[in-house]
């Protein structure tokens, strides 16, 4: 009886804690990606090229206290620490970019020189520039590239207009791409149907939440 | 002979339900880490599959948190232009505030956990959930408003500011843990001394009726005037446990003080200096830690020239974090009392492991405290990437 009581009151006090913490932090910064896979001339995928805008309110909050010439405005030269510190701390996050050649893993090396973080005072957004080439080159007849942040933390998405280039690739190579689905009002229906802790394996919603691309070589 | 070994036989098994239980609740707040730190940006193991955000009702709130902050920024230039804006503004903060709390950080684990360990009172519950809410959103204008709008430092220099604020609070975090573990645990063997001395076993574990909670009080109150203040409540609870537990002169006296504790604080107690004086470690613990939302919203607003709409903005999204964090404090304390309820049914034994639960809650605390000052799990990650 008093082990029962025990189990009782351990686990309703582990449920509670459970059910008030078990929630996750929403995006706060969103990213609007656009992205070029490069390829050599032998055929082989070298690197990927990324333009991540970042949306208005990150970019004022990034561009903060930043000095520059014309008030509102800021030059490459002006952004260059914080594009560096951007570009370190992603390595954190291993770029967020994770790719597969053929169903395998491929690694990327960090960004050369060369990156920037360009300011557009119109919209007050901050766009990146930045290149991760492949650790080793591969050809690959089946490449997939994927954007996202696991913890969803920064919400990536496709641009609406050209989200992504092929440069140099072989002629015959297709590309496809899949967006991360808007949560529709029948998707969210679905969830709620699940309790807390149920993932039905069905319902992929972190791979709908991926930004995909595929490239097939065949 | 035989009798001491029966009794330390169950001494020995009393003890491995508390680690038992101690245990369990550790593995509770690993699962919960894992829900919602994915193993963490800081040299964690990741796992490859990303993570889908939570479905059901924490999908729900999840989706329309986004939903909302994505509205602040056009709000606010909205705002700039015609005022009667900022009525939406402040109306958008505060069901952000109210979903967003729903969220890691913001205490809520903390606090409920705290409430357990403490048995604290609705009243106090909900006290606690407002201020530390409120001193969250004082928190992040103190910082924006010195850092951003008066020295005009950099998003770098704000999040390394929120770091060292960070450890402030997690560290304060342990040390409130550790404190309540020291109390908690005291108590917890204290009682199971009394429970298996043999006159003591008479008395405590033998049902009685409940008029006996009335002398209890009296008794007990009683005594705390007596006692000083300045040594804590749960001091003097303790002190006064252990008194009778090694005198025991009287088989009632006994029992009296075993409920005594066991039930809500007295009225004299909460408004005692002491009382407050404890919960106000907690409420700076917890609301310590601005939230990177308001941060954001306060910093945008500078810059649109309309910093009073952030400050207003931030203010009205701690009073909505602060209901459903007062609404969670609440389900604390009635599951508190539940277990109490069940606990006063079994007697003697009852109090023990009530004393077990709150050793468990110290110990959750701990833990908390001490997985986000390793970073090892993220309560909320500061924006910088």
């Amino acid at each position: 009886m008093i082990h029962r009581f025990f189990f009782c009151a351990a686990a309703a006090f582990a449920g509670l804690v459970i059910a008030t913490a078990a929630a996750q932090a929403h995006p706060h910064i969103w990213v609007t990606v656009k992205s070029e896979l490069v390829y050599a001339p032998d055929g082989t995928v070298t690197g990927v090229r990324h333009a991540w805008t970042f949306d208005d309110m990150f970019s004022v909050f990034a561009t903060q206290g930043i000095e520059s010439k014309k008030k509102g405005e800021f030059t490459r030269e002006e952004l260059a620490p914080l594009a560096e510190v951007n570009v370190t701390s992603l390595k954190e996050y291993d770029f967020f970019t994770y790719a597969k050649a053929n169903g395998k893993k491929i690694e990327f090396d960090e960004p050369p020189a060369g990156y920037y973080l360009d300011f557009n005072p119109k919209d007050t957004v901050l766009t990146l520039y930045f290149t991760l080439p492949l650790k080793t080159p591969v050809k690959a007849k089946d490449l997939t590239l994927e954007v996202y942040d696991r913890e969803f933390f920064v919400d990536f998405s496709f641009a609406e207009k050209d989200p992504v280039k092929l440069v140099g690739a072989p002629a015959h190579c297709k590309l496809s791409i899949g967006r991360p689905q808007e949560m529709s009002a029948a998707l969210t229906q679905q969830l709620s149907q699940l309790a807390a802790d149920q993932r039905d394996p069905s319902l992929t919603i972190g791979a709908e939440y991926a930004n995909k691309i595929a490239v097939k070589c065949p | 002979m035989s009798v001491n070994i029966a009794v330390e036989r169950r001494r020995v098994v009393h003890i491995a339900l508390l680690v038992a239980v101690i245990a369990g609740l550790l593995f509770a707040t690993g699962l919960l880490d894992g829900a919602f730190a994915q193993g963490g940006p800081f040299g964690a193991p990741r796992t490859q599959a990303p993570a889908p955000p939570v479905g059901g009702v924490l999908g729900w709130i999840f989706t329309k948190q986004a939903e909302f902050y994505r509205q602040f920024s056009s709000l606010l230039r909205a705002a700039k232009a015609d005022g009667s804006a900022a009525w939406s503004l402040l109306g958008l903060s505060f069901l952000y505030g109210i979903f967003h709390a729903a969220g890691p950080g913001h205490g809520k684990a903390v606090i409920s956990s705290y409430i357990i360990a403490n048995n604290e009172t609705w009243t106090r519950g909900v006290v606690l959930s407002f201020a530390s809410a409120l001193l969250q959103a004082l928190v992040a204008v103190a910082v924006v408003g010195l850092a951003a709008a008066l020295l005009n430092a950099t998003a770098a220099t704000m999040g390394r500011a929120v770091n060292v604020i960070e450890i402030v609070s997690y560290s304060l975090i342990i040390v409130i843990g550790v404190r309540l573990l020291w109390v908690k645990g005291r108590a917890f063997l204290a009682l199971l001394h009394t429970l298996h001395r043999p006159a003591a076993v008479g008395a405590a574990v033998t049902p009685r009726p409940h008029d006996h909670a009335h002398h209890g009080h009296a008794h007990h109150s009683h005594a705390h005037n007596g006692h000083d203040h300045s040594h804590g409540h749960d001091y003097g609870h303790h002190h006064h446990g252990e008194g009778h537990a090694h005198h025991h002169h009287h088989a009632d006296d006994e029992d009296a003080s075993a409920w005594g504790h066991a039930h809500a604080p007295e009225p004299e107690e909460l408004a005692g200096p002491g009382g407050w004086k404890r919960g106000l470690s907690a409420i700076v613990a917890v609301g310590l830690r601005p939230c990177s939302g308001a941060i954001l919203v306060l910093v945008f607003a500078l810059a649109q020239g309309l910093f009073w709409a952030g400050v207003a903005s931030t203010f009205v999204m701690g009073i909505g974090t602060a209901i459903t964090v007062a609404v969670i404090a609440s389900i604390a304390v009635g599951a508190r009392a539940w277990a109490q309820h069940l606990a006063d049914a079994r007697s003697g034994y009852g109090m023990l492991a009530m004393r077990g639960v709150e050793v468990g809650a110290a110990v959750v605390i701990i833990a908390f405290g001490a997985l986000l000052l390793t970073g090892y799990m993220v309560s909320e990650r500061m924006v910088g990437i």
